[in-house]
């Protein structure tokens, strides 16, 4: 679905941000993890189009990037920012989620089909006349996923998405990236929230001063202990309270846990 | 993030003198040639000014404030040198213009008086953090309030100008085309606006409650954070300035 080549962008001349970027993303639910500043938000403003790449090319359906202006790309790609309110302006829940649909030439009729179905999703069918700067920051971020989902693009960037989430939020989210998932849309995610990475994505990569560190399923990504220090990347909780009871295998879920230990305890 | 202040980081003499120094530096600039309403005065203060911006090294800034007040001067050199009504001497021709004696010194005078006032205020710009000048204020009987809300003056405007480029991705990310043509742009107006307007209000909510909850409004007298900029020959300096004032001026009654 995306295709990433010798990927260099810098911010400033002499100060490279991204180098030598070499991925190819297919259908698997991905998470890109790494410390502040490794690269992660200008990787995928970078897919979104939002910038332009110093070299290297990014193919996103075909679509080459470096010739498509993001507002084109939107119908492709979806990019769900971390901060609700920097984009929020309209009266009502639904005028909001419409706005996006409506941008990308969407019919009126589809459009409002599509909002309803993507506030049906996240849960905020009762608030549709409501004021969006009314909702909770919970809810305002689940608004912004609506809004992005209505468009329907094949691929959904989360930013951060569990931040300001309590329990009944993230596993809100977590449905959603399960009906995403069902509907064969790739989701990919920036997050520090290494225990929602572990329940949910597929593949995890790791970036760590503007270059792949790790990449590969996130099982695998999550047992290389000395390459994630490298990235001051802490493993899931339950990964390492696992591994300090001395369970050889890495475990990502607490239901895992549960089950290596009745096992065990069976045996 | 990006500064708007002109300040330059830099270690030199003139930058180790107090804000009050550098205000009292401009009043002198200012009301010296006032005073004595001669074109050598004027010209050694503005002489002076530059002078001192070379040895604060700092020259190179103020090329691009020179060049936007000479770009306003030249309008002024030609009407007055054109049109003023007093304009008797033709100093000389260009076709069938006539360029005036009276107008030219007229524009001379304007031309030397903006020029010190823009050198005299670029010292203390250039040279000045503008915390230590809102701090010396403070201290100097300025109500902490105003001195709040120049100082925030600084850190808001960046930080607006970076919640606008934010705002611009999120509604691009959106299918919202932001570049092109006048009407495309005109569209994008709304969408861009409402959320700094409405996140620029939000932060003014919080940043008040975040100051009163660490007790800025508590009137119990305040410690600085920082020592107070004084330098060996300030008050040396402050008071040469004042008697040269003091001097121009019954020179200007008496002379």
């Amino acid at each position: 679905m995306i295709k990433v080549s010798d990927l260099s962008f810098s911010y400033r001349k002499g100060t490279p941000v991204l180098s030598g970027i070499n991925l190819e993303l297919d259908q698997r639910s991905t998470a890109i993890i790494g410390q502040n500043g490794a690269g992660k938000t200008t990787f995928v403003k970078l897919l979104k189009g939002l910038l332009k790449a110093d070299e290297g090319d990014i193919f996103v359906n075909n679509h080459h990037v470096k010739e498509t202006t993001a507002a084109e790309l939107a119908k492709t790609i979806g990019l769900v920012f971390q901060n609700p309110n920097d984009q929020m302006f309209k009266r009502t829940v639904l005028d909001e989620v419409m706005f996006g649909p409506l941008n990308i030439k969407m019919d009126k009729q589809q459009a409002k089909e599509n909002a309803l179905m993507a506030i049906r999703m996240v849960d905020l069918q009762g608030k549709l006349d409501i004021n969006p700067h009314d909702l909770s920051l919970s809810e305002k971020k689940l608004l912004c996923i609506a809004a992005i989902v209505a468009m329907d693009p094949d691929i959904i960037i989360l930013d951060e998405p569990t931040i300001a989430q309590d329990h009944a939020g993230k596993e809100k989210i977590k449905q959603i990236i399960k009906a995403l998932k069902d509907k064969n849309k790739l989701v990919m995610t920036i997050i520090h929230d290494m225990d929602f990475v572990a329940e949910n994505f597929e593949r995890t990569i790791v970036f760590n001063e503007g270059k792949v560190l790790l990449d590969g399923d996130t099982r695998q990504v999550f047992s290389q202990k000395d390459m994630l220090k490298k990235a001051h990347v802490e493993p899931p909780g339950i990964t390492q309270l696992a591994e300090m009871l001395g369970i050889q295998e890495t475990i990502l879920t607490v239901e895992e846990f549960i089950h290596r230990n009745k096992e065990a305890a069976r045996d | 993030m990006k500064s708007i202040s002109l300040y330059v980081d830099k270690e030199s003499f003139i930058h180790d003198f107090d804000p009050i120094t550098k205000l009292l530096y401009i009043l002198f600039a200012l009301f010296l040639p006032l005073i004595l309403l001669s074109f050598t005065v004027s010209f050694i203060s503005v002489g002076v000014s530059i002078v001192l911006l070379m040895a604060a090294g700092v020259i190179r800034k103020t090329i691009p404030v020179f060049s936007f007040v000479f770009l306003v001067l030249i309008t002024v050199v030609i009407i007055q040198g054109l049109f003023r009504p007093e304009n008797e001497t033709i100093l000389f021709q260009i076709g069938p213009l006539a360029m005036y004696k009276e107008g030219l010194l007229y524009a001379l005078t304007i031309t030397l008086r903006v020029m010190n006032i823009v050198s005299a205020f670029l010292i203390l710009v250039l040279t000045t953090k503008p915390s230590d000048l809102v701090e010396t204020l403070v201290r100097k009987g300025m109500s902490p309030r105003i001195g709040y809300v120049i100082v925030s003056v600084f850190q808001i405007i960046p930080e607006m100008m970076a919640s606008m480029s934010t705002i611009t991705d999120a509604q691009r990310a959106r299918g919202m085309e932001t570049e092109g043509k006048l009407s495309v742009r005109m569209k994008a107006f709304l969408p861009l606006l409402g959320p700094v307007i409405l996140g620029a209000l939000i932060n003014t909510k919080e940043r008040a409650l975040a100051l009163e909850v660490r007790g800025f409004n508590s009137h119990v007298p305040k410690t600085y954070l920082y020592e107070e900029k004084t330098h060996a020959l300030s008050k040396w300096v402050q008071a040469i300035l004042l008697l040269l004032l003091v001097g121009a001026g019954v020179w200007r009654i008496f002379g």
